[in-house]
C-alpha cells in the first residue's frame, strides 16, 4: 500500500531541475521489489523495460476503492498471479507478487476472517515470493491481530515477509512491527521492512532486517536523500523500490535513483546491490526467484516465430511511435 | 463419464510423467495422486512445478501414438513437466460424485495462476463429464492471456468436439484476431461453416478498409463455402495479395468443391502444380519468395522456384 498524499504536500519544484538522462546506467539491470502495476498503464511497462527493469514484485495492497466481499479479494489475488503477470511478460519483465491482507482492510474483521481463510490457497502459487504487504496503518487492535496471524502464516510457509510501515507515528510503528515479528520467531533476514527513512534505517539494519526505501515524490523518500543514506550506511541489506501505484508516483524511480547514485559517485557494485541483488537475495528465500528466468521471457516472446512467419509468441506487444502524431 | 479410455490414458500419462521428472518427484507425485480433501488437492496442484520442474518433456514414440489413437487431436508436444503432471493429476481425481468433481476442478480454475490455467484448459478433452465443460471452454476463449488461449486452441480436441457453431466461430475469430497459428487448431477444416466464412470475409474487408494486412490463414476455413462474395475476395487476393496470400487463396480454392472457383486457378498453373506436389500447403505458405517468381509466367521453370523453398 502506498502513499496517500494531499496536494498541499507538494513542494515547488526546484528552479534548476536535473534533466532526465539514463544514458549513464545503460546496460544495467534493475529489480523493482515493490510496484503496483495493476494501477499502471502499458506505457509504464514499456518505459520500465526500456530503462532496464527486468523483474518486479507487485505486493497485494489496498486497491484504492472499497472491497466489500470475499470475491473481490479472490479476483484481485487471481489477477496478480494471472493477468498482471501476463501483461508484464508482454514487455519482457518477470512479474512476481506477494500476497496478504493489507492493514487498512484488516479493520473489517468479518471480511478479514474470510480473507485469512483464503490466503493459503494463494501463497503457495508459483511466483508468490512472500507474504505482503502487511503491517500497520492506523495501528489498531484489529491490524495487530491480522499482522500477527499473517506472520504465523509466513513462518508456516517459510515465505519472506514484506512489511508496510505506517505513515503516521512511523518510527514507533516500525519498531513495533519488528518487535512483533521477532516475538513470533521470524528470522530478521527473512523480513523486509519497507518505506524506511533517515529516522528508521539504523534500527532496522542494527536488528538484521532488510531495509527497503520507497522513492516516491512528496510523501516518502526523494532520491537525493536516498543517495545520502546509501553513502552513510553502505549498500548492505538496503534496497530501493518505487511503490508506484494510483497516486502521483514514478515507476522509473529505481533506474532514476541508480542514475543519480552514479552521478554522485556511488560505485557500480554498490548500485547493483541496492537496485538489484539485495532484493533478489531477500525474496529468493521463497524459492520462487531464479535469475535465469529473467531473460527467458524476452527471448521467447520476441524471437520465437511459427513456421517462419512473423507471428510473435506470447503476445509480445508491438511498439508504437510515441513521438508521432499519427496513430495507425 | 469419460468419452475415452480413461484407464489407459491415466496409465500412459503417469508413465510419461515419471519418465520426465526425478525419481523423488515421481514418488511424491504418485503418493499425492490419491489426494481426496480439497486443501490437499489445491496444494498438490499448486506446488507441482516446485517438485517436477518446468523442463520441456520428451514423449517416446509408442506413447505418442497411443495418445493420438485414444484422443485424436491431442498432442503433448512442447508441454512442460509441470503442465503434464498437472493434467495427469487432474485425470486421476475421483469422478464418482459428479457434483464434488465439478466443484473441485472449477475451484482450481477460480484461483489459478497462469501456468495452472494453461494446464487446466489443456485437460478439458480428458476430464469426466465432458458436456459440463462447455461454458468453461468458452470462458477460456475469452482470456487475453496468450498461453491460456493457446492451451484452448492448439492441439486440443475438446472445442471441435463439444462447442456449438457460435462458440467455435468465436474461437476461430479470436485466433485470427490475436495472430494465432490457425493450422494448430484441431478441427479447423471439419468445423468450418458458412457463417464463419462470412465472418472471416467481413473481417478481411475491415482490415483492407483500414489499410492493414490480413492473416493469409484466414482463408483456410472459407474453402468449402465459397459464394459469390468470397469468390471476389479470393480473386482480389490472387491478383493483389502478397505471395503468401496468393498461396493461401490458391489453397482455399484448390480444396473447394466449387467449379466456378477452381476455374480461377487456370491462370495459376505453377501454384497448382506446387500444391499437387505438396510443396505448398497450409503449413507451408511461405515456400515461395516474392522475388524471382512470376506468377503468370508459365514458361519459367518450376525447378528454379523450388530451389528457393
Amino acid at each position: 500500500m502506498c502513499c496517500t498524499h494531499s496536494f498541499e504536500d507538494r513542494r515547488p519544484i526546484d528552479a534548476v531541475s536535473e534533466k532526465l538522462d539514463l544514458e549513464n546506467i545503460k546496460g544495467m539491470k534493475f529489480f523493482d521489489p515493490h510496484v503496483h502495476m495493476t494501477s499502471r498503464t502499458t506505457d509504464d511497462y514499456q518505459a520500465m523495460a526500456d530503462a532496464g527493469i527486468v523483474a518486479l514484485i507487485e505486493p497485494a495492497f489496498w486497491l484504492g476503492q472499497p472491497r466489500t466481499g470475499i470475491d473481490s479479494f479472490r479476483d484481485y489475488y487471481s489477477s496478480l498471479i494471472g493477468w498482471e503477470r501476463f501483461r508484464s511478460s508482454q514487455f519482457g519483465i518477470r512479474h512476481y507478487c506477494t500476497i496478504g491482507l493489507n492493514s487498512r482492510e484488516a479493520n473489517n474483521e468479518k471480511l478479514a476472517e474470510e480473507v485469512m481463510d483464503m490466503l493459503p490457497l494463494f501463497i503457495y502459487k508459483e511466483g508468490v515470493v512472500g507474504i505482503g504487504e502487511i503491517g500497520f496503518d492506523d495501528q489498531t487492535a484489529a491490524e495487530e491481530k491480522y499482522y500477527r496471524a499473517q506472520l504465523e502464516l509466513a513462518k508456516e510457509s517459510g515465505l519472506p515477509v514484506q512489511v508496510h510501515t505506517p505513515h503516521r507515528d512511523k518510527k514507533r510503528g516500525t519498531l513495533r512491527s519488528m518487535d512483533i515479528a521477532l516475538e513470533h520467531g521470524l528470522e530478521p533476514g527473512k523480513v523486509i521492512i519497507d518505506h524506511n527513512n533517515e529516522e528508521t534505517v539504523k534500527d532496522v539494519l542494527d536488528r538484521g532486517f532488510w531495509a527497503a526505501f520507497t522513492i516516491y515524490p512528496f510523501t516518502k523518500m526523494g532520491n537525493e536523500r536516498m543517495v545520502e543514506v546509501a553513502k552513510q550506511y553502505g549498500p548492505e541489506h538496503i534496497m530501493i523500490n518505487s511503490a508506484a501505484d494510483w497516486g502521483i508516483s514514478d515507476p522509473l524511480a529505481v533506474p532514476k535513483t541508480a542514475a543519480l547514485m552514479k552521478i554522485k559517485g556511488i560505485s557500480d557494485e554498490a548500485i547493483k546491490l541496492i537496485t538489484y541483488s539485495n532484493a533478489i537475495a531477500a525474496f529468493a528465500q521463497s524459492g520462487q526467484i531464479d535469475e535465469k528466468d529473467f531473460n527467458v521471457a524476452v527471448s521467447v516472446d520476441q524471437s520465437q516465430k511459427f513456421e517462419g512467419n512473423t507471428i510473435l509468441r506470447g503476445g509480445q506487444q508491438p511498439r508504437t511511435d510515441k513521438s508521432s502524431i499519427i496513430i495507425s | 463419464m469419460f468419452d475415452y479410455d480413461a484407464e489407459r490414458v491415466r496409465a500412459v500419462l503417469l508413465e510419461i510423467t515419471r519418465a520426465n521428472i526425478s525419481p523423488d518427484a515421481g514418488d511424491w507425485f504418485e503418493a499425492n495422486l490419491k489426494a481426496k480433501a480439497l486443501p490437499a488437492i489445491n496444494s498438490t496442484f499448486s506446488v507441482m512445478p516446485r517438485k517436477t520442474g518446468k523442463g520441456v518433456i520428451t514423449v517416446q514414440e509408442p506413447d505418442f501414438g497411443t495418445i493420438s489413437q485414444i484422443k485424436p487431436g491431442l498432442s503433448l508436444q512442447g508441454w512442460s513437466a509441470d503442465r503434464l503432471a498437472r493434467v495427469c493429476f487432474l485425470i486421476h481425481l475421483d469422478p464418482s460424485d459428479k457434483d464434488t468433481y465439478l466443484k473441485t476442478i472449477e475451484s482450481l480454475f477460480m484461483a489459478a495462476e497462469m501456468s495452472e490455467l494453461t494446464a487446466l484448459y489443456s485437460s478439458l478433452p480428458l476430464l469426466a463429464y465432458p458436456e459440463d465443460w462447455k461454458m468453461r471452454c468458452a470462458e477460456g476463449i475469452r482470456s487475453n492471456i496468450a498461453d491460456v488461449l493457446e492451451a484452448v486452441m492448439y492441439h486440443n480436441p475438446y472445442p471441435a468436439k463439444y462447442l456449438d457453431d457460435k462458440a467455435w466461430n468465436q474461437l476461430v475469430m479470436k485466433a485470427v484476431f490475436t495472430d494465432k497459428d490457425i493450422n494448430q487448431i484441431y478441427g479447423i477444416d471439419e468445423r468450418a461453416n458458412a457463417e464463419l466464412a462470412l465472418i472471416l470475409s467481413d473481417y478481411a474487408h475491415e482490415r483492407w478498409a483500414a489499410g492493414r494486412s490480413v492473416n493469409p490463414l484466414l482463408w483456410r476455413p472459407t474453402s468449402k463455402f465459397i459464394d459469390a462474395r468470397i469468390l471476389n475476395d479470393l480473386r482480389k487476393v490472387l491478383s493483389e495479395g502478397a505471395m503468401e496470400e496468393k498461396v493461401a487463396a490458391a489453397l482455399a480454392i484448390y480444396n473447394s468443391d466449387s467449379d466456378e472457383a477452381r476455374a480461377l486457378l487456370s491462370d495459376y498453373k505453377q501454384l497448382v502444380s506446387m500444391i499437387e506436389n505438396r510443396d505448398l500447403a497450409w503449413d507451408r505458405l511461405y515456400g515461395v519468395r516474392e522475388t524471382g517468381y512470376e506468377m503468370r509466367d508459365t514458361r519459367s521453370e518450376i525447378r528454379d522456384t523450388r530451389s528457393e523453398i
